[in-house]
């Protein structure tokens, strides 16, 4: 195989990992805020069952969670049929979204803790209501002090795409390999690092420009 | 006019903190309330405009209660009388994200829904009265103490309160850096602007207050002029108190 015909086969293996990773972020960023929210919240016992839903999340390794949903949800007793998923992509993005979202909770949770108390007086002494206070005065703080995280996370969130393979879905990685099977040759995976880090210098650049346009 | 009326307040923490706290503003009063930390001063302050809620008695503001006898108004009316009020706070609270006009303009906007070029004028004019009008892009935090809590105070100005409330104003800022603040709401009370002020600064307290009222362990142990507490105090507790700060 040629490097044109190496390159459009690792290409399209790219493909679906750029899918389950922008489909994972667009459903756990939004998920995790809801969550940290819900943690925040004065509710106790939704408060209870968040702080557990983290422990499990963060507790257990990513793959471990994939097999559960794709192959460990089906077996249980009378609900299990209704849990079996056809879809292979659907098991992952549920795995991948649950899990992302404990962790972008997390990270939300710190920077709101970081928001000094006072400034929920002085938005309260000025008359703004709830959602003023929230989307004009709070939301901007906790996102900056947020945004070295998120982009951590996001970066991680590129190279975790790889677990895809262990319900047996072919991404960059998946191609790689089959490829230096193939035709015996280390090459590949030298290209599927560049891939990556192609992929993951994208979302280090828009973090980088996001923290010099919330430093203030 | 009656500004603000409170009557036989109490608050617990932990413990008690105010223990029956009755005590009358009136039009251009300026009150400077004294007293150890712990004696209750800024929970009262808090407690006229809602950042602390009462246990029981009442807080009228203007003749209207926020809370009457334990029981608070709704939440439509407090919204009402928290405007009646601007509110400094000892840590100035700017919202570090804005820009100091940004700062001034928010809830004018927001809340007010006035128009732009009115907005504009007032904060204009008020960032000019503080002496901040060159710094009116600048960000909180390239400003120095006394900067930040006279932008705090033309903040405050901007929803043109009938009565201002301090919480320690100068406490939180180096020594050199008080007169400016102190200037400011000096400026106010030659306006005639209802102001409360809980302070330790003695030399302010004695110079523009016409009222002092000093607190001590959730009580008020002494309430009169300033030539009364400071040159003639009644209670022990005060002499004790002025002599221990003014050494």
């Amino acid at each position: 195989m040629d490097y044109l015909g190496m390159f459009y086969q690792l290409l399209k293996g790219c493909g679906i990992t750029i899918i389950v990773f922008c489909a994972t972020y667009v459903m756990s960023i939004p998920l995790g805020m809801v969550v940290t929210l819900g943690v925040r919240s004065r509710v106790k016992p939704l408060r209870a069952v968040l702080n557990f839903y983290i422990y499990i999340m963060r507790g257990t390794p990513l793959m471990l969670q994939i097999f559960t949903i794709f192959y460990g949800l089906p077996c249980l007793p009378v609900i299990g049929p209704y849990l079996t998923l056809n879809s292979r992509m659907a098991a992952i993005l549920i795995a991948f979204t649950l899990n992302y979202a404990a962790y972008f909770a997390e990270i939300f949770r710190g920077g709101f803790l970081a928001v000094d108390k006072g400034q929920y007086e002085a938005a309260k002494v000025l008359g703004l209501n709830r959602s003023q206070t929230m989307f004009r005065i709070i939301f901007p703080q906790m996102f900056r002090v947020a945004l070295p995280s998120l982009a951590n996370e996001t970066i991680t969130l590129v190279k975790d795409t790889s677990l895809v393979f262990v319900i047996g879905m072919g991404d960059l990685l998946e191609a790689a390999k089959n490829i230096a099977n193939a035709e015996v040759t280390i090459l590949p995976y030298f290209f599927c690092m560049i891939f990556y880090l192609v992929l993951t210098t994208v979302p280090a650049l828009i973090f980088k420009k996001l923290e010099k346009k919330y430093s203030f | 006019m009656n500004m603000i009326q409170i009557n036989d307040v109490h608050k617990s923490f932990d413990v008690e903190v105010l223990k029956g706290i009755t005590l009358e503003v009136n039009q251009g009063d300026v009150v400077a309330v004294i007293g150890s930390s712990g004696s209750g001063k800024s929970t009262l302050l808090r407690c006229l405009i809602d950042l602390e809620k009462v246990d029981s008695g009442s807080v009228l503001i203007e003749g209207d209660p926020l809370v009457e006898n334990g029981i608070y108004a709704k939440q439509t009316d407090i919204q009402k009388l928290i405007l009646k009020m601007g509110m400094v706070f000892q840590h100035f609270n700017l919202f570090p994200h804005l820009t100091v006009r940004q700062n001034l303009e928010l809830s004018p906007k927001l809340v007010k829904k006035q128009p732009q070029e009115e907005i504009s004028a007032n904060a204009q004019k008020y960032l000019k009265k503080v002496g901040m009008l060159e710094k009116a892009d600048a960000y909180p935090a390239s400003l120095s103490g006394g900067q930040k809590q006279r932008v705090a105070i033309a903040r405050a100005l901007m929803m043109n309160p009938d009565i201002m409330l301090f919480d320690e104003p100068t406490s939180a800022l180096d020594p050199e850096l008080t007169g400016e603040v102190l200037e400011t709401i000096r400026q106010l009370a030659e306006e005639n602007m209802t102001m409360v002020v809980v302070t330790h600064e003695m030399g302010f307290a004695r110079e523009v207050a016409n009222r002092v009222v000093f607190m001590d362990g959730g009580v008020i142990l002494e309430e009169g002029t300033p030539q009364e507490v400071f040159g003639n105090p009644k209670c022990a507790r005060t002499r004790e108190f002025l002599t221990t700060i003014l050494k």
